[in-house]
């Protein structure tokens, strides 16, 4: 299956619609970080809001996705984790690590990457 | 020899003739035991009256389902009125009593209708006590459940205080079913008003304990996976010494010490987005 | 009650068994979040049946006497797992790593019965109760 992955002014866009198999999730990984190096994004955005379960696999590979990206020099948010999902996550023994950004939706998710790029900027500048 | 039916017949009509005179013999005794000072002399009147009509109607037919419908809405009024189980089932049995006295004193001259009688009439009385004290116990189980649901659904407000902000304030020991209840409650409070920041005040919470340290922790978490920071606030000093010989690891919450102080802290991170977008 | 099977050899297996048990959770009256940890705990089965043991079965009960619930048993006939003790005790630590599987799993079940053993295969079996 072949994940669409979008791009919008810096950002990289993700959003899963279907459930994945693992194959796909190691597939995605790859492609993302070559876009990433194509298009030099600044952000990514990965939407699983259509995902009715995230098992330990599944969150250590978006994890692993986003420490990657990370090393390129872009930041990641993850948005639209279900209240379900997120309880069964923690019940799992999952710890999100602190620093990954999360949101409630895609357009709060975009103004976070947005937000956590300027504030970086400043201190750039100072 | 006389049937059963025609016994009973006897019996009733008995009962029927003089049930002025062995009501007023009842509401006397019960007095006497101080079962009714918590009713007014209208109340005595219709209660005693009602009760002994249907005792009566009860061993005519031997139809129980006045009596069921009966106990069942004095069993309502009575637990409401803070009538006591034992005030009503005292009442009963002395009205057993009253009844087998008569009978006693009625047939005492032929000993063998009078067995005859009391074969008839002791199982209906029984079943007749056997209802109201049912009804009782199910009355007070019914209030017990219902209070056991009103108490889990507001042991926990979630309350939206302004734009981004909700507050959880808790009250009360947190065991894992309650604070399973909360965790969700409050995730789903996060999706539906858009909060970003969660407050939870744990000045009404006796003792933190590792449990209850490991609760605050996954409630974190979780909140966090829905893009909403979380402060904890109104740890006591007692509390926080406990948290930190248990050895629970608070490196991740965000703690202030009253509710204010929280929300003074909330404003200023939500502030901090308002000037960025500017 | 009743009992279905379904074998997982892939990794589009386990997707199958995942679909298949949340199916069975909804219709059997669990919510959302419950569907949500029966679905999970399956997955994390069903993977390490793949994974570690090769593939194997995953069988789904009902239960319907005075308790109702949902029994699922993962059964593969891999090398099986020396230190059970061990493999349970992966906590609460952050992704990565392995542990996580079996101990997070009987974190999200009611019941968690597991034996094992070198050559012998692996057989989970995890229950969870409709209050």
């Amino acid at each position: 299956m072949d994940i669409p992955i979008l791009k919008i002014e810096d950002f990289l866009i993700i959003s899963f619609q279907n459930e994945l198999s693992d194959h796909d999730l190691e597939e995605l990984r790859e492609n993302v970080l070559e876009h990433i190096k194509k298009t030099n994004a600044k952000g990514l955005v990965i939407d699983i809001t259509a995902l009715g379960i995230v098992d330990s696999f599944m969150a250590r590979t978006l994890s692993s996705i986003s420490d990657m990206a990370a090393l390129l020099g872009t930041k990641t948010v993850i948005v639209g984790i279900q209240p379900a999902v997120a309880l069964t996550l923690v019940e799992l023994g999952l710890r999100i690590k602190w620093k990954l950004l999360t949101a409630l939706n895609l357009e709060k998710g975009i103004n976070l990457l947005r937000k956590s790029i300027e504030s970086e900027k400043e201190i750039a500048h100072d | 020899m006389i049937g059963n039916e025609k016994l009973l017949e006897e019996l009733t009509g008995l009962l029927e003739d003089n049930a002025d005179q062995l009501k007023n013999q009842w509401v006397k005794e019960m007095t006497e035991m101080k079962l009714l000072e918590k009713l007014t002399p209208v109340e005595i009147e219709q209660q005693s009256s009602a009760i002994y009509d249907t005792c009566v109607l009860t061993i005519k037919n031997g139809n129980y389902d006045a009596a069921k419908k009966y106990a069942r809405e004095m069993a309502k009024k009575g637990v409401l009125e803070a009538m006591t189980v034992d005030q009503i089932i005292m009442g009963m049995l002395k009205l057993r009593d009253v009844y087998g006295r008569f009978i006693f004193s009625k047939y005492q001259q032929e000993v063998t209708k009078l067995y005859k009688v009391l074969d008839i009439y002791e199982p209906i009385a029984n079943r007749i006590l056997n209802i109201v004290a049912l009804a009782f116990v199910q009355e007070r189980e019914r209030v017990i459940n219902e209070q056991q649901l009103a108490m889990l659904e507001l042991s926990t407000p979630v309350l939206q205080i302004r734009d981004q902000i909700l507050v959880v304030p808790l009250i009360g020991t947190i065991d894992s079913a309650r604070a399973a209840q909360i965790v969700e409650q409050l995730l789903n409070s996060i999706v539906d008003t858009q909060a970003s920041i969660v407050i939870i005040d744990i000045t009404g919470v006796p003792v933190i304990d590792t449990a209850v340290a490991n609760h605050l922790i996954k409630t974190i978490q979780a909140s966090k996976m829905l893009g909403a920071d979380t402060i904890i606030t109104g740890i006591s000093p007692a509390n926080a010494q406990t948290l930190v010989s248990l050895g629970v690891d608070l490196s991740m919450m965000t703690t202030k010490g009253t509710l204010r102080s929280g929300m003074k802290l909330a404003d200023e991170m939500l502030r901090i987005e308002i000037v960025e977008k500017v | 009650m009743t009992e279905d099977s379904i074998e997982v050899k892939n990794e589009y297996d386990i997707i199958s068994a995942r679909g298949f048990g949340r199916g069975i959770a909804s219709r059997l009256g669990f919510g959302v979040v419950d569907q949500c940890r029966i679905t999970t705990a399956i997955s994390e089965l069903a993977r390490n049946a793949v994974v570690h043991g090769k593939g194997g079965t995953v069988t789904i009960k009902t239960i319907q006497n005075e308790k109702k619930g949902i029994e699922i048993i993962c059964k593969d006939d891999g090398p099986g797992i020396e230190d059970i003790e061990l493999a349970l005790k992966g906590g609460y630590s952050t992704v990565g790593g392995l542990g996580i599987g079996l101990s997070g799993t009987r974190r999200l079940m009611d019941e968690f019965h597991i034996t094992s053993g070198p050559g012998k295969g692996t057989t989970v079996t995890i229950r969870k109760w409709l209050n």
